[in-house]
Formats: structure tokens, sequence, C-alpha cells
């Protein structure tokens, strides 16, 4: 029997934007966390078409929340298992499933043409960059969301409308370079990575910029030439293993854990002590040795921390141990795998797991570093971010409003949404503040991270003075608002700066682009400060920016459609984030911003 | 380690991330009621589901119907004429075999009549889409009982919370932003001392450079003393004064420029937070006045215990301060020289706990209790997180109902500004009228909406009239909230889900702090508010 979906919502949503759902087509791009929830209100909304595309395989680890999925289906296409698991729910939706990457050149742009509208639930920029911009090719809107712990957010972009996913530089992710790698790791981050190498130059495919021998090329070693052609020589006749690939080295020895460790730690260590410019300013490594640990009484060794053995530091020997079990173990899989096969490295196998959190914490004892729980190097090498249940289902049911919107063109009404701390939703469209140099340099940005740089800055490093203006822009309904920034030196004590002329509270329509306003310094006709410049006035007509003040949350209390009944949150972290965190941004009180009269 | 363990250790990995393997044992050892299968029930619950409730038991006497599973992803065709409750927990229980369903096929009305003391034994009762009259019983039962109660309804494009909890402890707030405890203002003894082991004017400068920027604000304070009436840095320029100090303090190489040293820039960096002056929160301090912490009895639940004992401790061997916390940031340092600091932290920390432990023995015993009533561990994380502990203290809905006790200044407050979510928070108690007076809600059939919509208008203006509010809800709303028919669509179901049940995660873990007491949600506009009613 047809079951009446739409029965309900025939009444808040319009009859004719109702029955568009039945006929349009819609892609999701990704079944993971946000996709599984997305899917399911997609049908129970009305959509009939469906398309869901997804490389990934069903994993123990995400059973937490996406909730197609069950134990007997790890392993599985993500995309083929959710298709089929709607339809066990919902059997009148038509749902296609491709197990594939979207970035494969068959989804082309006529392929993106097939849709009224996409809706990204990846989990990746590379893939993000490329849908936003086949979306932009084609000209179909493209709904762009992503999560993380409790924060999430929500994206419309619409060529032509809206800023598009890479209008805005985001922060790149981290690489390092390989010196820092393979000779001088300061950070535990720098071993991890070098473990996750070293996986890969034993077991998995071969790959030449992912070294981890000692590098004779360091700059910063610069021998003279004679010098490294001695070392060369004699490493040759010391039938030096890095004349050879470090897999086959590794293979001839039957992958032998002790031959293993000896050479990671001690050979190798030993050699890179010889570059000794490099360690002129720097602690030198201890080269560990495989018979010395054997004999260090186990009484010694404490284990830190406490719970769940995952959160547990172990000492030296444990993880000496803990490198021997995994090299057997590995070496065993690629023997049952057979000749010339390779291992791929999964954070969540735990073999895998193991053997780099037990390399990278010998790399972290030997370059003097505190080494870090076998919970903590999963965090780092496997970059997880925390994921839950709930905040997908709101992310995804914020998605499907922000879709129907899209269908009734109403794209006026699209916002961003942010979700922010442990649940609390904050809802603000995008915001820029710059200066009108020519330049448009940016001061303030509802981005996060973009002008984080800026905190600690006076206006003035800026070229700001008296006669100044800012503008500060709203994108998607094109509204400016212009500040000029006026200096006075007849403020009042503890008085940072003052805000004169009215703050419109509703955005004006989009002919009247200016309102003016002025922020002056010694006017007692204070207004709601709605600008975002958290300024503060020195005697020598220098300002600097408030370094508690988050940009971003200062932008958001700006926008037109957010009150002051609205729960203001600083950004919520995951606790594996927060201490970083907290150096960015120190919750000082205000006696450091200045301000005096 | 069991299978069993290490199967939800990396079923759970990536929630363990948040609020820990002991926020997960609470989470598995928590019994919740949810009243409702309907799709905000159902999205609640999977939500829970999930994440590895301990028991769910759903409560639910209707029938499903060919609307419920039009919306609900937990109910299919097959489903239509059974117990809505039975239905729903047979496809809920597929998500997560470690959790596990009950079902009673009874409205929550006969339960109140029969057997009221039925809702006691939850950790957590959540009511979805009841009528005004049934959760205000239900409220009051709860409210005696010390039950949690979670009101979440999904009205058209308007999602509702209401957390009903007579008092709600936290322990683990997780702060944004919190400081680092570190008493450089004020150094315990043996801070002092290992400070002392140090002397930066002689040293090798791969230890001058390896030494844990703590150190060295702490050396150049002794310095800054010196020179300044032993008067901490406070305001900008003394503090860049200090940097400046600081950084003079750098090595330079034979040529006179300053070297790269890494933990002098981490100091300079941290002298702003570092500097700040221990002293106890204000909220702890609340907490440490509060009646519950004076009056401590055999009842008194262990973070009121536990509250006291260190209260005694600041009083007495604290000194006005709170226990150390113990825990230290990753710093540029050589692995020796911070494991040695990280001691000095910690020890202090077991000792100040050990201390904390001795009050509170001495105050069970005085109040006829074993010493085994509150563990070790708990103590030594209650210590910890001494500096972010809250309680939250919800208003009862009788209070939020009589009109002698109504917040009004909240409402006409709120109302003043245009387009207040407070305004949503008027049209649901206006339904509510009208369900009263009609038993069904405005707008349900469409013949009637244009009639509905001059009754509505009567319940918003008597509703006003009732409790004294001179305020003006515009037309619009009326005819928005007679469009929506009390539908319950999905999207906004889902939405409403993801939040109540995370704001159920906070209530069950003590972890987090709950929202106090009013969340409304506007699906059209995307924008939401909490209100304190």
């Amino acid at each position: 029997t047809e079951v009446p979906t739409m029965a309900q919502l025939v009444g808040p949503l319009r009859k004719e934007l109702a029955d568009s759902l039945f006929s349009c087509r819609v892609l999701v791009v990704g079944a993971g966390g946000i996709g599984c929830e997305l899917l399911k209100n997609l049908v129970l909304t009305g959509f009939k078409n469906i398309e869901v595309i997804d490389l990934d395989t069903i994993d123990v680890s995400n059973l937490n929340r996406q909730f197609l999925f069950q134990k007997k289906h790890v392993g599985k296409s993500k995309a083929q298992v959710a298709k089929e698991s709607v339809l066990r729910f919902c059997p009148s939706a038509n749902i296609t499933a491709y197990h594939d990457s979207i970035m494969n050149p068959d989804y082309n742009v006529e392929f993106f043409r097939n849709f009224q509208l996409v809706m990204n639930a990846l989990d990746n920029r590379a893939a993000r960059n490329h849908v936003n911009r086949m979306c932009l090719a084609a000209d179909i809107p493209l709904i762009e969301s992503g999560t993380a712990g409790y924060l999430g957010q929500v994206t419309v972009i619409k060529k032509g409308q809206t800023e598009c996913y890479e209008c805005q530089p985001k922060p790149t992710q981290k690489t390092f370079p390989g010196c820092t790698i393979r000779n001088t790791p300061s950070e535990p981050i720098h071993c991890i990575v070098w473990a996750k190498y070293l996986f890969n130059q034993l077991f998995g495919e071969e790959d030449a910029d992912q070294e981890v021998s000692p590098d004779t090329a360091d700059p910063e070693a610069a021998w003279n030439p004679a010098d490294a052609a001695a070392r060369a020589t004699a490493s040759d006749q010391d039938g030096d293993i890095k004349r050879v690939s470090t897999k086959e080295w590794a293979r001839s020895t039957g992958y032998d854990p002790v031959k293993l460790f000896n050479k990671l730690f001690k050979d190798d260590i030993m050699y890179l002590l010889t570059m000794d410019k490099l360690w002129k300013k720097r602690k030198a490594p201890l080269p560990l040795d495989w018979t010395e640990i054997q004999q260090i009484e186990s009484s010694q060794e404490e284990a830190c921390g406490t719970g769940l053995k995952d959160q547990q530091v172990l000492g030296v020997q444990g993880y000496t141990q803990l490198f021997r079990r995994s090299v057997e173990t590995l070496r065993s899989q690629l023997i049952e795998k057979g000749e010339g096969a390779e291992l791929v490295w999964d954070k969540d196998d735990p073999p895998a797991m193991d053997f780099v959190t037990a390399a990278a914490n010998l790399r972290m004892n030997v370059f003097s570093m505190n080494m870090k729980s076998r919970f903590d190097v999963k965090s780092m090498a496997g970059n997880i971010i925390p994921a839950i249940a709930t905040t997908n289902a709101v992310i995804a049911g914020l998605i499907v409003l922000e879709a129907l919107k899209i269908l009734n063109s109403d794209f006026d009404q699209c916002r961003t949404v942010s979700l922010r701390s442990q649940s609390n939703l904050m809802c603000t469209r995008p915001l820029y503040v710059q200066i009108e140099d020519g330049k448009g340099t940016i001061l303030i940005s509802s981005e996060e991270g973009e002008t984080e740089a800026n905190n600690n800055k006076f206006l003035s490093d800026f070229g700001i003075r008296n006669g100044s203006r800012l503008q500060a822009d709203d994108f998607l309904q094109d509204y400016t608002l212009l500040v000029n920034v006026i200096h006075s030196e007849e403020l009042e004590k503890d008085v940072e700066f003052e805000v004169v002329g009215d703050a419109p509270d509703k955005a004006p329509a989009p002919s009247a682009p200016e309102e003016g306003k002025n922020i002056a310094n010694g006017n007692k006709d204070s207004a709601q400060p709605s600008t975002s410049s958290k300024a503060a006035a020195e005697d020598d007509d220098v300002l600097i920016i408030d370094s508690d003040e988050e940009p971003s949350s200062s932008t958001m209390e700006a926008s037109p459609e957010s009150s002051n009944r609205k729960r203001k949150h600083h950004d919520a972290d995951d606790a594996a984030s927060k201490r970083k965190r907290l150096d960015q941004q120190p919750a000082d009180d205000d006696e450091d911003i200045i301000a005096l009269d | 380690m069991t299978d069993n363990k290490t199967s939800k250790e990396q079923k759970y990995d990536r929630q363990l991330r948040l609020w820990g393997d002991h926020g997960q044992e609470t989470l598995e050892n928590a019994h919740v009621c949810l009243i409702n299968a309907t799709a905000t029930g159902t999205e609640i619950l999977k939500n829970l589901v999930l994440p590895g409730i301990g028991v769910f038991t759903l409560v639910d006497g209707h029938k499903v119907s060919g609307e419920d599973v039009g919306n609900n992803f937990f109910l299919t065709s097959s489903s239509i004429g059974k117990n809505r409750a039975q239905a729903a927990t047979e496809l809920l229980q597929e998500l997560n075999s470690d959790v596990s369903g009950n079902f009673v096929e009874e409205s929550p009305d006969k339960l109140l009549d029969n057997s009221p003391e039925f809702f006691h034994r939850f950790s957590l009762v959540i009511g979805v889409q009841l009528p005004e009259s049934t959760y205000l019983r239900l409220g009051s039962v709860l409210w005696e009982a010390g039950v949690p109660f979670l009101i979440c309804r999904t009205y058209g494009l308007i999602g509702y919370m209401r957390l009903i909890v007579k008092e709600h402890t936290v322990v683990e707030s997780h702060p944004d932003n919190a400081l680092e405890d570190l008493r450089l203002d004020q150094p315990f003894t043996e801070l002092k001392h290992h400070v002392e082991s140090y002397d930066l004017d002689n040293m090798e400068k791969k230890d001058h450079s390896h030494t844990p920027w703590i150190i060295v604000v702490a050396k150049y304070l002794e310095k800054w003393y010196s020179e300044h009436n032993s008067q901490l840095p406070k305001n900008y320029k003394e503090k860049e004064a200090f940097r400046k100090l600081i950084r003079e303090g750098i090595l330079t190489n034979e040529n006179g420029t300053p070297e790269d040293e890494e933990n002098f820039e981490e100091a300079i960096k941290n002298v702003n937070t570092a500097l700040n002056p221990t002293k106890v929160p204000s909220a702890t301090e609340d907490i440490f006045n509060a009646e519950q912490c004076e009056n401590i009895t055999s009842q008194s639940p262990s973070f009121w215990v536990i509250a006291h004992g260190v209260r005694d401790f600041v009083r007495n061997e604290g000194n006005g301060k709170l226990p150390v916390r113990g825990t230290i940031p990753d710093m540029i340092a050589d692995s020796d020289k911070f494991i040695k600091l990280q001691n000095v932290y910690r020890d202090k920390a077991m000792k100040d706990a050990a201390v904390v432990s001795k009050h509170v023995e001495a105050l069970l015993q005085s109040v006829g209790k074993p010493p085994e009533s509150t563990s070790e561990q708990e103590i030594k994380l209650f210590c910890k997180n001494a500096a972010f502990l809250r309680v939250v203290r919800c208003r009862s809905l009788a209070e939020e109902y009589s009109a002698d006790t109504f917040n009004k200044d909240e409402i006409t407050s709120c109302m003043d500004s245009t387009d207040s979510e407070m305004v949503l928070y008027l049209m649901l108690r206006s339904v509510d009228r009208f369900y009263q007076q009609h038993s069904r809600y405005p707008g349900v059939y469409n013949y009637q909406v244009e009639e509905d919509i001059n009754k509505l208008k009567l319940c918003v203006n008597s509703l006003l009239q009732e409790y004294s509010l001179n305020v003006n809800v515009k037309d619009d709303y009326i005819h928005e909230f007679c469009r929506y028919g009390a539908a319950e669509p999905h999207t906004v179901a889902a939405f409403l889900g993801g939040s109540a049940a995370q704001e159920a995660i906070k209530i069950i873990t003590h972890q987090f702090v709950p929202f106090n007491n009013t969340f409304l949600y506007n699906a059209m506009s995307q924008t939401s508010a909490t209100f304190q009613l």
C-alpha cells in the first residue's frame, strides 16, 4: 500500500512545493554519518528520486552513529547498504547507489546536470572542492555540510548568488618538511607521521616521498663534500642498508623484529648522531638497544594514565614488546596475502595501529619527547574527529530544511547555520570586516581561524587611524555596513570606545546597500556596539583588538538576526584540541586590552 | 580485557573521545523512559540507542497509523494497527545489540492513574508530543520523585524542549576556555623548591633551551618581584615589561644575536594566562555556600559530601585555594625536566586530594555512613574539576504555570523585540489552551482552518489576560500555527531528536552543562533561543 508520506507535510509546506519533491532528482555525496541521516530525512520528507555515492566500506567504528549499518554489514559498500536499509523502511523510494569516488571523471558536468540539487555529506576537503567546482560548472545548487564532535555547519552554495566553497581560503592541512620527519623531529606528531611512513615502507606501498631513513641531504647538516663522500664510502663498506630499499632489506631479514628495531632505533640514530651540526643547538637523540631494554626490570616500568588500556602510556619496554608483537602479526598478514602483497594502513585496524603506536613512541623516546597513549596517537595518526549521532542528526535535519528553500527558489532565505557549543544553535550569515584601503585587507572574518593572526595586532598596524573607514560585509544579502573610525581624547576612564548612531536592526533592501555609522570616542550617546570591532583606544592613538574576544563570535553577535537572547557560546572543542586552543586564545581578563584615556 | 570490551571500544571509539570511558559507563547504566513513539520520539531514541544507552522503556498507548508510517523511520506499513511502542521497539532494538528495550502498551495517563511510582525507576523520562494536562501531571510526579524530565515537542516548523530537574550537579563541565592551574602567583612549597633547583644563569645552552616555560616564568617572576615591591605584573603595560624581561633572558651567540629558544618564546606567549591570580571561581564559591553543602546528612548525594570536603580543605589546609589540579600543558622541554615538573604538580594534587579524602571520611563518619560510600577516584575527579563545578536548578512546571510565580519579566522583556522566539512559546501555550477547549489542535482539518484562526485568537487573548501580559502577538503567528495543524514534519523531528538526545546524554553522564530551562527552535528562520521560564 502507498504510504501517505507527505500527508503531514502538506500543512506546513506549500502544496506545489510538496508536489515538486515527487519529481525532483537529488544527489547525496557520501553515505557516512551525515549521509545516513540525510537519506532517511529525504525519503520521509517526500523526496522520491535519490542517488547516493560513496567509495567507502563500513567499519565497526561507524556503528555508533551510522544507523543504516549493522555489524553484519562491516566491510560492505556504504552506498549500497544504505540504499538497501532505506528501502527496507521506505520501499517506495527510488534510490540509485554508486560504490565509487565522486572524483571519478565518469561523473562529469552532464552527470551533475541530472539533478536539481546536490548535497554534500563528505569528510574530506579534496572531494568537497571537487563537488563545489562541478556544481558551479553545472550551475546546480549545492548544500555543503560538516560536523566535528558537537560542532556542525550547513551552507548553501549557488552560482552567482552565494560564496562558493573555495571562495575563502581554508587552512591547509599541516605538512612537515622531510628532514624534520627523518632527522630532527621535535614534536610527537613528527614521530607519528614517521611511523606511518615506516608502515608503508615496510608493509605497504612504497612512496619516495615517505622516506624514513636519515636524510644526508639535510641542508642544515651542511657537510663539506669530501666529508660526505667519506661517509658514503664508510657506510657502503658497512653494508649499509640504505643502498637497498627499506622493504627489500626488511624482507631479507624475514621481518625480524629485533633487526628492524636495532636498525631503526639504534643504527639509524647513531648515524644521525654523526651529523653533528644538527645537534649543536638541539638535544641529541639517544639510541635504544634491544638487548639493554630486555634487561630492564619490568617493575621499573610504570604505566601512566588511568582508565582504558588504550589511554595508558607504556614505558620503553612496553612499547618494545608492542613493536615486536605488531611486526610479527603484520608479517603473518603479509604472508597470508601472498607474494607481492601490500598492506594498507588503517587507523581502525588493531595491528597496524599498534605498530604505529609502538614505533612512534619509541622514536619519541629517542628524541626525548613525552610519550603518548595509543588513544592519543590514534587521534593524531588518523586525524580522528570525534563523531556522535546527535550532531549528525541535527545537521541532516537542517540540510533538508535548506533543501526545501532551494526547491522553492527562496535563495535569499537560505542561511549558513552553525551549530556551536554542545548542541546549542547559533545562526549567522558569513560576515567580514575589511578596511577600505583599496587593498581589501580583511580585519575580521566569520571564517574560523582566518583572521586569528590579527587578534594581537593594533589597528594602527593596518594603517587604521582617525577617519579610516571599515566595511562590514554580509555576502548572502548584499548588505554592507560602514564604520567610520574617529579618534577622540575625551573618553571616560575604562571606556574603550563608543558607537554613535543607530544600529539598524533589520537589514535594508538590497537597493539601499549602505548604512552609515560612526564610532567615536568621547561621545556620551552610547549605543549598542553592534559592530564587530572590539577596539580600545589608548592615549597615543593606538587601538588594539581585544585578544580574548574571538572575532567570529563578535561578528555573530552583530549579525542582524541574532538577538541578545540567543545563547552565546564559545566554540566548543573536543577534548583533543582543547589544549591547542588555549594557546591561541588566552582567556584573560580585560586588563590586557588597553585602553586608556 | 574481554573481547566484548575491545569490540565496544572499537564501536564507541569516536564518542569516547568526547565523554570518556566513565561517561560511557554511566550511559550504559542508564534506564531511560520515552513516552510516545512519534517521529520525534523515535529520533530521540535512535540517537540514544546508537551511542549505547543501557535500557530504554517505550511507553505508548497509540496504535500505528498511516500518518505515523509516513514520517517515522522506525514504523513500517506492516506495523499499521499494532501498538506503536511495540512496533518501534522492535526496529530500534536492531540498531544496537548492547541495548535492551522494553515497551509498555499503555498511555501515560493510565499509568499515572494506576501506579505513578512506575516512573520513579528511571534515570530520565522524556515526554514527547504530550497534551498539556499529561505533562503537568507527570511533571509534578517526577518533581516529587527527583527524576529529571525532558519535554519535547515538534509543532509544525517549531521545536520546543523544556527541562525540569530540581538539582543537577556537574563535575565535568568541560569548559571551553579553562585556564591552567599553575599557581605561579602563589607557588606551593614543593613547586618553590623545584624552581629553586634551576639556575638559569649557569646552564648549558641545551639545558637552558629545554627548561619548561613554567620554570622560566617562575624564575623571572622572582626577578620582577625584587624590582616591583613583590607585586605581580597586572596590566597590559606591566605584562609587556615582564615579557621584555623574559626576552632579555634569551641566550645570545658570540655575535650578540639572540639564539632560537622556543621555550622562552612559549614563556612570553603564556605570560597572560600564567599570571592569572589563583582564586576560587564564584560558581564554586556558590556551591560551597549552598545549603546542601552546609547541611550534610546521611541522605546527601556524594557530590555535596565531596563539595563539603573540598570546602573544608579550602578553609583550612588550602589557605583559601582549591586543591591543585595537577596537570600541566604540553610544552617544549626535554622529557626528564618535563616529567619532573609534571610530577611536582601531580604529587601535590594527590596530596591535596588525600587531605580532601580525610575531610570526606570524617564527614561521612559524622553522619553515620561508611567511608567507602565515596570512592577515591570520585574524589580525585572532583578535586581536578573543582574550579568547573556546576549546579543546574530548573524551575518546576508548577512555578512556570502559576500566575503568581511565572516569569513575567523574561516574557515581557523578550516580547519587546520583534520576532523574539518568545512569541512561539506563547503560541504553544495558546494551542494547548485550544486543545483543552476543543479536544483537538487548531487546523488539523483543512476545512476548519478559517474558523480555527478566530478560535485560536481567542485562546491567545485569554492566555495573555489570565497572566496580565501586556504584549502583542502578531496575527501572522496565529495563522501560521493554524496552518501547522499540529503536524510533525520529519526534518524538524530529526533536528529536535538530535538536540534532545544530546541534552539527555548530558543529564545522564553528568558531563557538560544542560540548557536551563526552555529551548525554542524556529525551522523557518533557522534561529533558536533559550529562556528561563
